[in-house]
């Protein structure tokens, strides 16, 4: 897509109005929520307007084009029309506040400042999908929000907005916090359930999908904070608001959360489909001491950087992602500046990845120990040419030979960081020598 | 420099026979601790799900989780020992073996990384005079490298005992946060400020915070490649 002279498909973003964390003092204080933000009415219209069925406003979610925020990017409305139809078990959702993916801090932003936006995406989502009770998994490490949010769920639960028969309606549904203990793959949907139900956090096998046989055997939906933060929004504002919000193929609002070697890092809200440029240069006020960048990770550590050099014209949405080799994932995005070794980026990478994989799989058990040694040897200068080979080849043994998407998500950034940046791996590795001695480095040195 | 160190097993496993750390007599919870533990239980379908609650609780109350600990849990569950054990050994957040009074968990994933996360690490260790997943003599501190905290727009930081975290670290603040741990006084919660809003409202939303920060980058001298 051609895009010139700073035209987005982020429209007019620099007059944007926050919807997610609108600009209103002490937001997450029930009582403000009620009177500034029209808080809780999207869920009252919802329970007591005849209009809306469970149908309807699914319906409107799926109308709105709303995909997942927590990675994967799938169609949230058409998730929620998974769940079949209710039987004698109970029905779940498991909110999904885990986020430990690295470049990823977004979530924690709504749960410290509108946390009863989440709650009340989750009533509408369990009114949607007529669910019995929401599962909040959150990670240990924050356990400061955790108390802020209890104290907040209780005042929803003592205002009656949450649990038995919510303002008077037939319609009940409880919610409970639930702390983590520092695990990376409880971020995965079957990982997190398996730690829900006080198991290790070994991911299941799929099929049977959650929504068929999800938490303890019920059928179950699991989304993301910011995907259900959007639900109250979509209510209030119709469907067609949000389609029309940002990129037309991943639409609506998102907060980006951007670190690494820019003047000014931090969440921003914004909607979809921002020029990548526009967010280093301008929102993020550019890169520290005016250096040129290297790379950019545009989605969290999981998805594959991008060359500095080919950045421009690149929109944060999945459609021009991917045109451009990568992934929208979380919308964390990793800038890097000219002097960045990759290599040593790579190692990090890899070495986070060794030290979460639950160990579940042979192939990512071991490969992900492989691909740290294997670059860390290169980082020390020990590797040969011949290794960097060996690292796709292990990509290839990886990828898609697992029981979820981890180890994708481990060979991702090593194959692409490898195959962009070969040079920085190169000059690292000791030069090739042919059997016979000749330097295979030296120019000329074809097919002697 | 080695960065970081492949060897070094993930998860300690036991000796054989452990000796036992807490007396019987302290393995028993209060009522009050009961109280909740039967809160916890009827939060879930299955009581047993309620297995990661009291493993925070008994590391609260123990400090760490002996295998002692993790029996007591599993027997209040009415589950297997092995199980809860699984469980325990699984998330890095349950101590395993007993730390120092406080543990420093410094983030060293790519966003701190890049922003000098290993200096940080590096100059506690020399600081302190220990490696990291080693404990000063005195007992006070544990250091220890961690995985993404999600803060990466205030990185380098850290976080202090499974508890507060602090932000945008220098090597000045370092030194003021040891002085202000040896004095019994721990990092306030700090409310990190959002850019948009320090631009539309002139600062923190919060009104109900004593501690605010903005996202910075730290000066360049402090970072590292």
């Amino acid at each position: 897509m051609e895009l010139t002279n700073g035209a987005t498909k982020a429209g007019d973003w620099r007059n944007y109005e926050r919807v997610l964390l609108p600009p209103i003092r002490d937001l997450h204080k029930l009582e403000v929520y009620e009177n500034e933000a029209n808080g809780y009415n999207r869920l009252r219209d919802v329970l007591e307007n005849d209009d809306w069925t469970p149908e309807s406003v699914t319906n409107e979610v799926k109308t709105s084009n709303l995909r997942g925020r927590g990675g994967a990017g799938f169609p949230t409305g058409l998730k929620w029309s998974f769940m079949p139809e209710p039987d004698d078990r109970p029905r779940y959702l498991a909110c999904n506040a885990d986020e430990s993916e690295p470049g990823t801090f977004k979530d924690r932003q709504i749960m410290e400042y509108n946390p009863h936006l989440m709650f009340e995406g989750i009533l509408i989502a369990g009114y949607a999908m007529q669910l019995d009770a929401c599962y909040v998994y959150i990670r240990g490490e924050y356990a400061d929000w955790i108390r802020h949010m209890e104290a907040q769920l209780q005042k929803a639960y003592d205002k009656g907005y949450v649990g038995d028969n919510i303002m008077g309606t037939d319609f009940s549904m409880d919610i409970v916090l639930h702390k983590g203990a520092g695990a990376y793959i409880c971020g995965e949907e079957t990982s997190l359930m398996e730690s829900l139900e006080g198991k290790r956090g070994y991911p299941r096998y799929k099929p049977p999908f959650p929504a068929q046989k999800g938490l303890w055997a019920s059928p179950t939906t699991i989304n993301n904070v910011e995907t259900l933060a959007h639900a109250p929004l979509i209510i209030e504002n119709g469907g067609e608001w949000f389609a029309n919000t940002g990129a037309e193929a991943h639409p609506g609002p998102i907060l980006y959360g951007i670190s690494g070697h820019v003047n000014r890092p931090g969440v921003y809200e914004y909607p979809t489909g921002m020029l990548i440029t526009d967010l280093i240069d301008e929102v993020a006020q550019g890169v520290i001491d005016d250096k040129g960048i290297k790379a950019v990770v545009p989605g969290g550590c999981s998805v594959p950087p991008l060359r500095g050099d080919g950045i421009d014209g690149v929109t944060m949405d999945s459609e021009s992602l991917q045109e451009a080799g990568s992934m929208l994932g979380t919308g964390g995005m990793l800038i890097l500046d000219e002097d960045t070794d990759m290599v040593s980026y790579l190692r990090r990478v890899t070495h986070f990845y060794q030290h979460e994989s639950c160990g579940q799989c042979t192939p990512c058990r071991e490969g992900t120990g492989w691909l740290e040694r294997i670059v860390t040897r290169i980082d020390e200068g020990e590797g040969n040419m011949r290794d960097l080979d060996l690292l796709l080849d292990l990509c290839d043994q990886m990828e898609g030979r697992t029981i979820c998407a981890f180890a994708d998500a481990a060979a991702w950034p090593v194959r692409n960081t490898v195959k962009r940046f070969r040079e920085d791996f190169e000059a690292k590795c000791k030069p090739s020598v042919h059997p016979t001695g000749a330097d295979l480095s030296a120019a000329g040195a074809t097919a002697a | 420099m080695s960065h970081f160190d492949i060897e070094r097993p993930i998860v300690k496993l036991p000796e054989q026979q452990p000796e036992q750390q807490i007396p019987d007599e302290e393995l028993v919870w209060t009522d009050e601790e009961q109280e909740r533990i039967e809160e916890r239980k009827s939060k879930y379908p299955d009581p047993k799900s309620a297995i990661m609650d009291l493993l925070w609780m008994a590391q609260e109350k123990y400090g760490y989780l002996p295998p002692e600990a993790i029996r007591l849990c599993a027997n209040t569950l009415d589950m297997d020992y092995a199980r809860a054990y699984g469980v325990a050994t699984f998330y890095t957040q349950y101590y395993k073996e007993e730390k120092g009074k406080f543990v420093l968990d410094v983030c060293t994933c790519f966003s701190c990384q890049m922003m000098g996360g290993y200096d940080i690490l590096h100059y506690l260790e020399e600081k302190l005079g220990i490696h990291k997943g080693e404990t000063t003599d005195d007992g006070m501190f544990t250091v220890e490298e961690v995985e993404c905290l999600g803060c990466c727009g205030s990185a380098p930081m850290m976080q202090v005992t499974n508890g507060p975290y602090v932000h945008n670290l220098t090597k000045d603040k370092v030194d003021t946060l040891l002085d202000d741990l040896k004095d019994g006084k721990m990092p306030p919660f700090v409310s990190v400020t959002l850019p948009q809003d320090e631009d539309e409202m002139g600062g923190n939303r919060r009104s109900d915070v004593e501690a605010t920060e903005t996202y910075q980058t730290p000066p360049r001298s402090e970072a590292v490649k």
